[in-house]
């Protein structure tokens, strides 16, 4: 696999390069901590959905990156999903957290897999078509995960709008006083 | 990983929800053939709980006590990572002092989960002398959290910009004293499980995980490094005190001067991590520097400050199990907008099926073990509906297992 | 072969057991026929283990100080406290608190504290034991 590793600036400014428009709103932050205020760098990044699945390839080129997992929002017109990564392990405080995040339009959530990349995506990736209804193109297992087979179609818990659970919700943590 | 077709020669079995060897609720469906494993398929979501949806109706205080919950033995782990999160998003600088104590406790609770770990994998195998005396030293660790924390098993200690509770002057001697006790026992340990031949012959080249497949699979903690991927948050980045604190990422070439990746190298690797433990909390307890114990005291004001933010954070903590991640987002609103949680377990899933492939039914029990699962953490489970298959319980499952010790004893 | 166990279990056969035969010796036929006896001073319970200092047990609450500013109720994982509009003061749900003793934390004057009292079990939840008012 391979192994390069770059510092928060030079990864920052090789994506740039690399893709230019696609990559928007890249913040590089630095947090500190204990005594000897030690700093740890964090990038977040938000990418155009059409280069998505070119910067997974770009970053498992560069160097494997260790996926933690992808967290979803629902923004209202769009949905969102992050990746969150970090590189650069096994040095001393030389990790840097990668968070990409991708906005999907709601009339059509998809987003191609990339469990050909990182296997180890597929539960994240399985987590996210049946709590956030993302249709995932190309996933090698579609099955449902954590849901019971039997939970009702097109319902999708972490969904703010018409298709969230507020109409399966009972309020049972309501007792008699 | 989909259901195969069944050929003439393999025989499915399902094992679980209601465990196989987990003390949780996993289920499995193995692909047999004669003694050994073909392909695994594993299904979760059995103790779903919707955690992340309790947390919509309620403010970050609340939330912390919600993720307390999530896990009886990642107690500590869960609050502590919302809180990071919460305080990245807020950008909320936490006290020095604070941020040794948080290690202490994170520490104390690595050291009650590997030996509780130790003392179910011996169990596992059928040793159970062993499962006694390792829970008898994990009682003292307990009894030390209880006394620094209130109580055993939920701590109530992590508060958002700091910790709740102080340790001090008077309580250093007793830490030190029951620290001494778990030197002494540890070398005891040590021995048991390094020399004992009957745990080297369940163990050794059972349930191996080669180091490409636990970098490809994103396995966390223990189980990675383990197999010899150097990954470990306390190490690789800095955060709490562990910036300042001398530490080095251990695997079990520390040891044995190779990695095989089998539970053999697992049982070594937690048993390293118990002594990096009690050297870390020493070097705290040394280190510590005098001062507030929390950001903001009054936690009226703190509620007000935090109902301001408008942010994102991640907050990421090395959990007894691996890596817990927590991602916080705030809107204004009393309740965050989005909380997501990722315990260590979650990624440990997959890294089952090449451990599993290959191994005999016996070995299930502690292979499956061998990466300490906590399936509550990961909180999902599945529902077998066929009731045609042949099925091995618990007790058929552990009694095989014994067996096969027995049988290779004499 | 070597059996590493074995000095241990012989050193444990002459030990006295750890445990605490709480609350008697042998288990009572009827346990709440025990108690009640305990109760008449006809039979001897053998204490529990002690509890460490800042235990949180059974909330104590101090109507007196109690200044109705419902701070308590805003911080409370799990909803176990109710605020009685009519005196302005609060009632505690034990069978819903979780004994994180965060509404301990916020009173300002102090009113709520935790006990060392630990024997709440009971088969009603809104049992007189199980509420603090």
């Amino acid at each position: 696999m391979a192994e390069k590793r770059l510092n928060p600036e030079e990864l920052v400014k090789y994506f740039k390069d690399e893709f230019k428009t696609n990559i928007k709103n890249i913040q590089i932050k630095r947090r500190a901590a204990g005594k000897k205020k030690n700093e740890t760098a964090t990038i977040w990044m938000k990418i155009d959905k059409s280069a998505f699945k070119k910067v997974i390839e770009h970053l498992c080129k560069l160097q494997f990156p260790h996926l933690g997992v992808a967290s979803g929002n629902d923004l209202g017109n769009t949905i969102e999903l992050i990746y969150h990564f970090t590189l650069n392990s096994g040095k001393r405080m030389e990790e840097i957290n990668l968070h990409i995040s991708v906005e999907l339009p709601k009339s059509k959530p998809e987003i191609e897999t990339i469990c050909d990349w990182i296997p180890g995506a597929l539960i994240t990736e399985r987590e996210k078509m049946e709590m956030l209804g993302v249709k995932i193109i190309g996933i090698p297992d579609d099955r449902k995960c954590f849901l019971p087979d039997d939970f009702p179609e097109d319902v999708y818990p972490w969904r703010r709008d018409e298709k969230g659970l507020e109409k399966l919700y009972k309020n049972l943590h309501e007792v008699k006083k | 990983m989909k259901q195969k077709t069944t050929t003439k020669t393999s025989y499915h079995i399902p094992i679980g929800p209601i465990h196989p060897a987990l003390k949780e609720p996993v289920f499995f469906e193995f692909e047999i053939d004669g003694e050994r494993i073909v392909d695994v398929d594993v299904k979760l979501g059995h103790v779903h709980r919707a955690v992340e949806w309790a947390s919509r109706k309620r403010n970050p205080i609340q939330i912390l006590y919600i993720a307390e919950r999530i896990c009886g033995i990642c107690s500590y782990s869960h609050p502590v990572a919302f809180a990071l999160a919460v305080e990245d998003a807020a950008d909320i600088m936490i006290p020095e002092r604070a941020e040794y104590l948080r290690v202490i406790q994170g520490e104390l609770e690595r050291i009650c989960s590997h030996l509780l770990w130790a003392g179910v994998a011996a169990h596992e195998i059928g040793f159970d002398t062993v499962l006694f005396f390792t829970w008898q030293v994990r009682e003292r660790t307990l009894d030390l959290t209880e006394f620094l924390t209130g109580n055993r098993i939920t701590k109530a200690i992590t508060m958002i910009g700091g910790v709740r509770r102080d340790i001090t002057k008077d309580m250093l001697p007793r830490i030190q004293k029951d620290l001494d006790y778990l030197k002494e026992c540890y070398g005891k340990l040590g021995k048991i499980f390094l020399e004992d031949k009957t745990i080297k012959l369940r163990s050794q080249g059972a349930g191996i995980l080669t180091k490409e497949d636990a970098l490809k699979l994103c396995a966390v903690g223990p189980t990675t490094r383990a197999s010899g991927v150097k990954k470990d948050v306390r190490v690789d980045t800095s955060y709490f005190a562990y910036g300042d604190l001398d530490i080095d990422c251990i695997t079990p070439a520390d040891l044995t001067g190779t990695v095989n990746g089998d539970v053999y190298d697992r049982i070594i690797q937690r048993l390293l991590e118990v002594k990096q433990s009690i050297d870390l909390i020493e070097q705290c307890v040394d280190k510590m520097p005098a001062g507030d114990i929390v950001a903001e005291p009054k936690i009226a004001k703190l509620l007000a400050q935090l109902k301001k933010v408008n942010g994102e954070g991640v907050g990421r903590h090395e959990a007894p199990r691996g890596e817990v991640i927590h991602y916080v987002k705030l809107d204004g609103n009393d309740a965050p907008f989005t909380w997501k949680v990722r315990a260590p377990t979650y990624n440990n899933i997959l890294p089952w099926i090449p451990m599993l492939k290959g191994e005999q039914i016996a070995d299930i029990p502690i292979v499956a073990a061998s990466t300490d699962p906590c399936i509550s953490c990961t909180n999902r489970v599945g529902i077998v509906k066929d009731g045609n298959k042949y099925e091995l319980t618990k007790e058929q499952l552990h009694k095989m297992s014994v067996e096969k010790t027995r049988r290779l004893m004499r | 072969m070597k059996f590493t166990m074995l000095p241990s279990v012989f050193a444990q056969m002459f030990k006295k057991p750890w445990t605490n035969k709480f609350p008697a010796k042998y288990i009572p036929a009827n346990t709440t026929k025990f108690l009640a006896d305990v109760g008449a001073g006809k039979a001897k319970l053998i204490p529990p283990v002690e509890t460490p200092p800042n235990f949180r047990g059974k909330i104590v609450y101090d109507k007196e100080k109690c200044i109705g500013c419902q701070l308590c109720i805003k911080v409370c994982p799990c909803e176990a406290i109710e605020f009685k509009e009519k005196e302005k003061k609060i009632k505690i749900y034990l069978s819903r608190c979780c004994f994180c003793s965060q509404c301990n934390d916020i009173c300002p004057v102090s009113c709520l504290s935790m006990s060392d009292e630990f024997l709440l079990a009971d088969v009603d939840p809104y049992s007189k034991d199980l509420i603090v008012e």
